[in-house]
């Protein structure tokens, strides 16, 4: 009972600080889709694909770095505050990106492309009307482990003075009580809950039909 | 139409295509065959500038396409290769539709030649809304058909379009490819590695063996007249069997030894008629010409009876069926001659076992 107390007397507060998660989550999340889209974007062009399977083991390594350890690297160098926070957020949010899209481009299958190429599609028009297209499940799916991560790193960023969520799970630590470290860590959970189901939504939105109907 | 002069092209220090030099006709159909790795592939690649070439040069309708931009060159050149390389995120129609839509065609235009070509193909309409993953390795083969004929193209490539398909789908894609192309006249090169096919589609063959154009002819000059042992071993021991794929029925009708009645007389009377004039076969046919049925007299052995037969579903033999189809039908059902009818099913006359023996004997007899 204390929990639903605690929630309703400073439901306020909470409110303000999960418009702050959202806020950072949102920022967060248009830098890394369009930082990691470009840089894959970069390293699947042709001739460049030995970059682009360096790009992915190297990543596929960067997955297993905690988050705390980037977010405090960042702290090192730029220091504490909401834009550290961010930046930290970015660079641990383009690793999932990065590796869906540039394995994504990279597998779309090679008669496609030569069909393409054959029938006089430029190099842009083959990577915007083709291998975007083609690769966009496994994007989707990058952005969505994305979003996800940000949303749960957000809160380990709080340490630097990010704001957001994560002030009331550190508070709650740090007082030892509960009810405030539970408030924090619940509206978290709803929320990563939600940004991944309209993520869902999306992605059945945006990727063709053509890619999602099973084979008859 | 389509001119390759000294042609050359090297892969590191190895020359996959040697000096070739030949011209294609507009509205037939060349094809490339050799053993795999043997430059059949590269040579088509180097006519829409897919592969660049080292030497030489190659002009369509007298422009050398190094002048072209590869982009333009390449919109203007239908393109099929064996797994088609369909768009799976993109409808039938979206597909047949790429080339039209960047040569900026008016929607009501493309609609309509989607239309089109669905119907050149055999694809019902329905398939417009479908999707790649939907259709059987058949169809797929038609939408890269069309997809590839979509801007109207002068010239189609076609890598090896059927080599994944199974063996009774392949034959009855080639037939329905000959009878699009008598329709559409393009100018079409064609690679496969399968002898067969090549003397079925070709007009003209271009035997490549290791970077080497070996010889280049017409189908039955090659088939007459292999340039050397290589060309031998790929056409086969039963090249002069091969040939006979390239005659047709209507070459063997004989119009005499058998009389026409009309299918309102009697059997009685045929009966009477046949034996007066000593004649085996008789066909009764409708007042529009059309075969109904066919009366046999057989004679009399020592064992046996004269015999007069009635058969009123006879099996026919159509004007297009090559002499190969003919005498293997013949053999399998055990029938010395059939009638021969066209496509509306009109009488044209007999075909004689031993006449195509005859025949067949005298000119392999020749060569």
């Amino acid at each position: 009972m204390n929990i639903l107390s605690y929630y309703l007397n400073n439901f306020g507060r909470i409110m303000s600080a999960l418009e702050v998660h959202i806020l950072i989550f949102l920022i967060s999340l248009t830098f890394s889709v369009v930082i990691g889209m470009a840089i894959s974007i970069f390293v699947t062009q042709e001739g460049r694909k030995k970059i682009g399977k360096v790009i992915l083991s190297i990543m596929g390594a960067a997955q297993s770095v905690p988050s705390l350890v980037i977010i405090a690297l960042i702290f090192i160098f730029v220091g504490i505050g909401i834009k550290p926070a961010i930046i930290a957020l970015v660079v641990y949010g383009l690793v999932p990106i990065i590796f869906n899209t540039t394995s994504g481009i990279l597998s779309v299958r090679q008669n496609i492309i030569e069909a393409g190429r054959g029938m006089g599609l430029t190099q842009n028009q083959l990577l915007w009307k083709v291998k975007i297209p083609i690769a966009l499940p496994v994007i989707m799916g990058g952005i969505r482990s994305s979003a996800t991560i940000i949303i749960g790193s957000a809160t380990v960023a709080a340490v630097i003075g990010g704001g957001g969520l994560g002030d009331f799970i550190f508070i709650g630590l740090k007082l030892q009580k509960p009810e405030i470290l539970i408030s924090g860590a619940i509206t978290v959970s709803l929320l990563a809950i939600i940004v991944d189901f309209i993520m869902a939504k999306i992605e059945k939105k945006v990727v063709s039909r053509g890619l999602q109907i099973k084979k008859n | 139409m389509i001119e390759l002069t000294n042609v050359s092209k090297n892969f590191g220090n190895k020359t996959v295509v040697n000096n070739f030099s030949l011209h294609i006709e507009k509205g037939s159909l060349t094809i490339f065959i050799g053993p795999s790795g043997c430059g059949k592939t590269t040579t088509l690649r180097m006519i829409n500038r897919l592969t660049p070439f080292d030497k030489g040069n190659i002009f369509v309708n007298g422009t050398s396409i190094i002048d072209i931009d590869p982009v333009e060159l390449r919109r203007k050149i239908g393109y099929v290769i064996q797994e088609i390389g369909l768009f799976p995120h993109f409808t039938v129609f979206e597909n047949i539709a790429i080339v039209p839509r960047l040569l900026k065609w008016k929607q009501k235009k493309i609609e309509q030649r989607v239309e089109e070509l669905l119907e050149l193909v055999t694809l019902n309409q329905s398939f417009a809304q479908k999707y790649p993953l939907q259709l059987s390795g058949g169809e797929k083969q038609r939408v890269g058909l069309a997809r590839a004929l979509a801007a109207e193209p002068e010239i189609l490539l076609m890598d090896e379009p059927f080599g994944a398909i199974d063996p009774i789908n392949r034959l009855k894609l080639q037939d329905s490819f000959l009878e699009i192309q008598e329709e559409i006249e393009k100018t079409v090169v064609f690679v496969t590695h399968d002898i067969n096919e090549a003397i079925k589609l070709g007009d003209q063959i271009a035997i490549i063996d290791k970077g080497n154009l070996i010889q280049y002819d017409n189908v039955s000059q090659i088939l007459s007249n292999p340039a050397n042992e290589f060309v031998e071993n790929l056409l086969g021991q039963d090249r002069n069997i091969k040939a006979l794929s390239l005659e047709k029925a209507k070459d063997y009708v004989l119009k005499d030894g058998f009389i026409t009645v009309l299918d309102t007389e009697s059997r009685e009377s045929v009966e009477k008629k046949m034996k007066e004039k000593n004649i085996e076969i008789a066909f009764s046919l409708d007042k529009k010409n059309r075969l109904i049925s066919r009366f046999v007299l057989e004679k009399a052995t020592e064992t046996k009876k004269q015999k007069f037969i009635h058969d009123s579903a006879p099996w026919v033999i159509e004007r297009q069926n090559n002499i190969k189809e003919t005498l293997s039908k013949m053999l399998e059902i055990g029938e010395k001659q059939l009638p021969v009818v066209n496509r509306k099913k009109e009488f044209v006359g007999i075909i004689k076992l031993n006449n195509i023996f005859e025949e067949v004997n005298k000119k392999t007899n020749i060569s």
